[in-house]
């Protein structure tokens, strides 16, 4: 597609989108629950099939022509992540099936190192897959887990965060996009001070990498993870970007097939990375899947599409202001929809979020309702759960006004009960 | 927006019930109580019961919790047709709502005010709400004793 000036990018991709094109309870389907996954374009779609239909072979083994077109696209497609996010080396992206399991890799491969005492630094917003990996690997090692609260609007507390930062600490691992707050967190900021201490940085950039563009390098964070389902490309692939040395010094995480370099009965030696990360068969399908939807993604500019959710961000924020029973978590954002998330976490009242979630869905309106994988921060925020409507750059203006609408019968619907 | 469907699910006594529960708190004295929860939503119930001397018959049953309008107000009703009611009788009862919400039969005349909860069966992701209570309640009345405060049965 060729960007212009003229029609929103929206208008541009919709086309791109099949799976828009159809009707939920009669209505036109509005899918705003792209936090919890992307809809997929005919180009990763058409990728995937064509990889099935002419080049499917395993990968890095054999030397015939389907292995070798199979190890092409395969190792192609990290080359496009690595390149997206700015890696300074391809050997830096090792392929997992999601973020959590890249957080589980980290967790275990170099959380072996942690002895009694040292600190790892959470924060209260982190989703259960940057939670409970740690919780794990606190109770195996004696590490303790240490948390950086929420300023007065709903924010990550910086100067809390330094507070807790001290020779202990050896991890720090935080959301750079929370999935439910919308806050953007200063990761820049976080890594600096972090390693002031000599602590090892951990970004879960699953909200992030989708939306805006990233740069691990200028961030310097020492490992990234990201899911493709939530960036255009299929599930069961997301990656890890850890810095050459670092992912160098970790031992293997999981063991089998092609991560080998020369295997005997009673050892082994390891490939070199990011293959020593990828034992067994890979998602091959799905890492070119990954591969295009960097493609589509940086042919319509990762710039372009951060400034048209801003757009749509303001007015979200602005249509939820005209309901007064809607209370928004997180930081407001700015006129021009900038400085958070375009997504809004609420609760409507009395109007429980499951019967608000069927309520918009018999208008076709695709919300998400319940905890959203973050119940401490839940609890924290004393909410037992939320509705929340999350956007990506295929959702239109008009799709926002749909939402409001059904949204503002719901709340009049058990407003007549609760009046 | 089409609110005919909505009407069959939200019919004005669940809406009622969740608004004005007349069945929420802890029974005196507590024979049993169980804690259930619907993990991938939050929903949390509390049931108690009070048996008759001979335990073999419900006297009271109660519950406190915070979930939706179905869940909340499927609660109250359970917890209303439930009194008095000899503990076999209540544990078919489970057996007949579960079947209910799979589309298949209602209850009898004299229980029929549980029959407004069949609209459920129409939203299959939202049978988990209607049923967390019922399934709490089984629990509880098939705990030889009084459970542990801390242990909680799932729905999922």
């Amino acid at each position: 597609m060729a960007i212009t000036q003229a029609k929103t990018i929206a208008a541009q991709v919709r086309a791109d989108f099949p799976i828009l094109h159809q009707e939920i309870h009669g209505q036109p389907l509005v899918y705003l629950d792209n936090a919890a996954t992307s809809q997929k374009p005919i180009a990763v779609l058409e990728a995937i099939r064509h990889y099935y239909e002419n080049d499917n072979a395993n990968v890095h083994r054999g030397v015939h022509t389907l292995s070798s077109r199979a190890t092409d696209g395969y190792e192609g497609a990290r080359d496009k992540v690595a390149a997206f996010v700015n890696a300074a080396s391809r050997q830096e992206i090792v392929y997992t099936r999601n973020a959590s399991e890249a957080i589980n890799l980290v967790a275990y491969a170099w959380g072996s190192t942690l002895r009694p005492g040292d600190e790892i630094v959470l924060s209260v917003m982190e989703h259960h897959s940057n939670l409970i990996p740690w919780q794990l690997l606190a109770q195996r090692t004696g590490a303790v887990l240490k948390f950086v609260e929420l300023t007065e609007t709903e924010t990550f507390n910086l100067e809390q965060f330094k507070s807790l930062l001290s020779e202990k600490t050896k991890l720090v691992s935080v959301v750079h996009v929370s999935n439910t707050l919308g806050c953007i967190n200063p990761v820049q900021e976080i890594c600096a001070e972090a390693h002031k201490v000599g602590a090892k940085v951990l970004i879960d950039a699953c909200q992030s990498v989708p939306h805006m563009p990233i740069d691990v390098q200028a961030i310097d964070c020492d490992w990234l993870v990201a899911s493709g389902h939530k960036m255009c490309a299929p599930t069961g692939i997301g990656f890890l970007y850890g810095k050459l040395d670092l992912l160098r010094s970790m031992p293997p995480f999981l063991g089998g097939g092609e991560m080998i370099a020369d295997v005997f009965l009673d050892h082994a030696t390891y490939a070199d990375l990011p293959h020593k990360f990828e034992a067994g068969t890979p998602a091959i399908a799905e890492a070119i899947g990954l591969g295009a939807a960097v493609d589509y993604l940086s042919a319509i500019g990762m710039d372009n599409i951060h400034a048209y959710e801003e757009e749509l961000n303001a007015h979200l924020f602005r249509r939820l202001r005209e309901i007064p029973e809607i209370r928004v978590y997180g930081p407001q954002p700015q006129a021009d929809g900038s400085g958070r998330a375009a997504l809004a976490a609420f609760t409507a009242g009395e109007v429980h979020p499951h019967d608000l979630s069927t309520i918009l869905d018999q208008a076709g309106v695709a919300i998400r309702a319940g905890h959203h994988c973050t119940q401490p921060l839940h609890r924290h925020l004393k909410a037992q759960s939320t509705a929340r409507a999350s956007t990506y750059f295929y959702n239109t203006r008009e799709e926002i006004d749909v939402f409001i609408t059904s949204l503002k019968e719901a709340v009049e619907f058990f407003g007549d009960i609760f009046g | 927006m089409t609110l005919g469907n909505l009407r069959d699910l939200y019919q004005q006594v669940i809406l009622e019930r969740y608004k004005k529960p007349k069945h929420k708190g802890v029974t005196h004295p507590v024979h049993r109580q169980q804690r259930g929860h619907n993990p991938s939503c939050g929903d949390t119930i509390e049931i108690t019961i009070q048996l008759s001397e001979s335990g073999d018959r419900i006297e009271d049953v109660k519950f406190e919790g915070e979930g939706c309008a179905i869940a909340m107000a499927s609660a109250d009703l359970m917890a209303e047709a439930l009194r008095g009611k000899a503990t076999d009788e209540a544990l078919s009862m489970v057996q007949r709502f579960q079947n209910m919400m799979q589309g298949n039969g209602d209850f009898p005349i004299e229980q029929r005010k549980l029959n407004v909860m069949q609209g459920v069966s129409q939203f299959p992701v939202r049978i988990k709400c209607a049923t967390l209570t019922w399934h709490t309640l089984k629990a509880a009345l098939e705990a030889p004793t009084l459970a542990k405060p801390e242990a909680f049965v799932s729905n999922e």
